[in-house]
């Protein structure tokens, strides 16, 4: 709606009987019909150069056999090999299990972390103001954390030696042998424990304000209401709450699935950038068989697989955000 | 996108209020005894979250004689500024940093220009293509930027742009331009376009109404995105970490990373901590004056993390 206004005085302005024309310092909106495309076309160029190009190298490489060596050194190496690439790893167990542990890794992080986020957004309506005040000010530190140092600190905190996570289990245990437990030797705690606590923790500010402050357009009216026809607060919750913020409940947990799903920084500098093998979630798999072994057909695959399962869980959340857009224009 | 922008913002006024509101709410139906095992259980939470940051901010003030004591410490027995003296005479840290703050800046202004372009080309002016064009902005968010680090790579090797700063801000492209066009567009749709017509019947020209109108109420937007973009660019490590792997140039970020892995530093945690305060310092400095900002900004459409 916003076009027409402006369009409709170009249209009169070129429309004009005296075709005369414009002096160049009126032409921003006069110039005609293809000055919106001269507006996107940067962005546009920018897509094609570095996003679409890329994309259709992506393909083309998922076909053929490409490594580092393979690349830089003798080119003549390099040779379309059908779907061959994409039977190899489909074909391997290792890259199933990878998809698996990242499934099951991120359906813990995202429930986990919206679970806790609505559990504390609600307890922050309860508090006094100060003890609002000191958690948000307590979480915006969080949320400025880089994912980077976040999991270089919580590799400190779960150190065997001198961690402090360690000496805290100790005083409460009094157990001298929980002093140098290994947070990381089993990658199965060290995944779903230790890499999870970093990744909720480094989550749960966005997701604490964000729903506390969707909590804030649930209209009094409509909770005294509910009170009145008896109902229970856990009813009042279920049928009253969630329906309104039921919008941002679905930004947030969509949000929240891209963000775990290709998590990489916390879990490599958790390991000090050679995370083993147990701790190969999809976005580490893809680093290490792409940059460190330099395997560029194979992670190509990788890739392509990683995309068409974002994509495929997002379709609702793109629609959702389309629809809104639309109410927009 | 409206529903969205009014809930992010922690803001101070209005929880005042409300907390009046709530005190003579609580009088009639809660206990004062229920508010303190509330307000405990928040001040647990505050406690258990800020304690990474606390032990972090701790342990750079450590002497080495407690960061090698057999139990921890929970407050330095002495304070001692070694541990950034130790990052500070690194000698690849200080030219890291140099080249985060280029890339960072250079990324920012050319998302910005090249994001605000085309966000006024598509909220001011129907074209064939448009809708096409907005979805496709959303799409290319969810695309993760692991997924096309190899291609990228490739690419911009054939450009001869890799190892240089300008293939990295070039690269960052990628996930500034469809971000800030989609979150601006919003911020310029609402804003009235008889605002820019009333400006142009009043004697404005049209750039004057573009400079005098649009571009002061795109501000905040500006800044709201700005910021977001600042911060994602600084904290990135993969893709400038892959693009410059073989020049011998470093980003902060990949300089944290891999202070740690020789063995001398990796005991070293007073140093390591000194290290990861300091690059983030920026963006935590960032976060505390544009809070809002960046709260609001995440909601209105961001997807990368």
């Amino acid at each position: 709606m916003s076009a027409t206004t402006n369009e409709a005085v170009t249209r009169s302005d070129t429309a004009g009987p005296a075709p005369a024309p414009r002096p160049a310092a009126r032409g921003f909106f006069a110039a005609g019909r293809h000055i919106p495309y001269a507006l996107i076309l940067p962005a546009v160029a920018v897509l094609l150069g570095i996003m679409a190009y890329p994309l259709f190298r992506l393909f083309d490489l998922s076909f053929q056999n490409i490594n580092r060596y393979a690349y830089i050194v003798n080119p003549s190496l390099g040779k379309y090999i059908g779907f061959d690439g994409f039977g190899k790893i489909l074909g391997d167990g290792q890259f199933w299990q990878v998809v698996l542990r990242s499934v099951y890794f991120t359906a813990e992080l995202v429930i986990l972390s919206m679970v806790l986020g609505m559990l504390f957004a609600l307890l922050l309506n309860r508090v006094s103001n100060w003890v609002k005040v000191t958690v948000i000010t307590v979480l915006m530190f969080v949320w400025a954390i880089p994912a980077l140092v976040s999991g270089t600190v919580f590799r400190w905190l779960f150190a065997s030696n001198g961690g402090v996570v360690d000496y805290i289990g100790f005083l409460l245990t009094g157990d001298e042998s929980v002093k140098h437990y290994d947070w990381f030797g089993d990658p199965t705690v060290g995944l779903y424990v230790v890499s999870a606590s970093v990744i909720i923790w480094g989550a749960l500010p966005f997701l604490v304000l964000g729903l506390n402050a969707a909590l804030t357009q649930v209209p009094k009216e409509l909770m005294e209401a509910a009170k009145l026809d008896g109902a229970g607060p856990l009813q009042a919750f279920r049928h009253v709450v969630i329906p309104v913020i039921r919008p941002f409940l679905l930004v947030t947990t969509a949000l929240s699935f891209i963000w775990d799903f290709q998590v990489f920084a916390q879990i490599f500098s958790l390991r000090n950038t050679s995370p083993e093998d147990g701790y190969w979630t999809i976005g580490i798999y893809l680093y290490e068989k792409g940059i460190v072994a330099s395997k560029y057909s194979d992670s190509s695959v990788i890739s392509i697989a990683m995309i068409v399962l974002m994509l495929a869980v997002l379709v609702f959340y793109i629609r959702q955000m389309l629809k809104i857009g639309a109410n927009e224009r | 996108m409206t529903t969205l922008d009014v809930q992010p913002a922690p803001q101070a006024e209005p929880a005042a209020a409300t907390a009046k509101v709530r005190a003579k709410v609580r009088a009639t139906g809660e206990s004062r005894a229920m508010t303190w095992v509330w307000n405990t259980l928040g001040i647990c939470f505050a406690a258990v979250m800020g304690f990474p940051i606390y032990w972090m901010i701790i342990t750079t003030f450590k002497t080495n004689r407690d960061l090698i004591s057999k139990d921890p410490t929970f407050w330095p027995s002495s304070f001692s500024f070694d541990s950034y003296s130790t990052i500070f005479d690194d000698k690849a840290f200080l030219p890291a940093l140099q080249n985060t703050a280029v890339i960072t800046l250079g990324s920012v202004l050319l998302g910005l220009v090249i994001g605000f372009l085309a966000a006024v080309g598509v909220a001011r002016f129907n074209f064939r293509g448009r809708n096409f064009f907005i979805v496709t902005m959303l799409v290319v968010q969810m695309v993760p930027l692991l997924a096309i680090l190899i291609p990228l790579y490739v690419v911009m090797n054939e450009a001869g742009l890799t190892s240089t700063l300008i293939g990295v801000v070039l690269a960052y492209l990628v996930f500034t331009v469809p971000y800030v066009v989609w979150t601006l567009r919003s911020f310029i749709v609402n804003i009235p376009a008889e605002l820019d017509e009333a400006a142009m019947v009043d004697g404005c020209t049209k750039w004057g109404a573009f400079f005098r109108i649009i571009l002061p109420l795109t501000l905040p937007g500006l800044i709201t995105t700005g910021v977001y973009t600042w911060i994602q660019a600084w904290n990135e490590f993969i893709v400038v970490n892959t693009m410059l792997s073989s020049g011998g140039k470093q980003t902060s970020m990949a300089w944290l990373t891999f202070y740690a892995t020789t063995p001398t530093r990796g005991a070293d945690y007073g140093a390591q901590m000194a290290g990861a305060l300091l690059v983030s310092v920026p963006v935590i400095l960032l976060f505390v004056i544009f809070q809002k900002k960046v709260s609001a900004g995440l909601t209105a459409g961001a997807v990368k993390g």
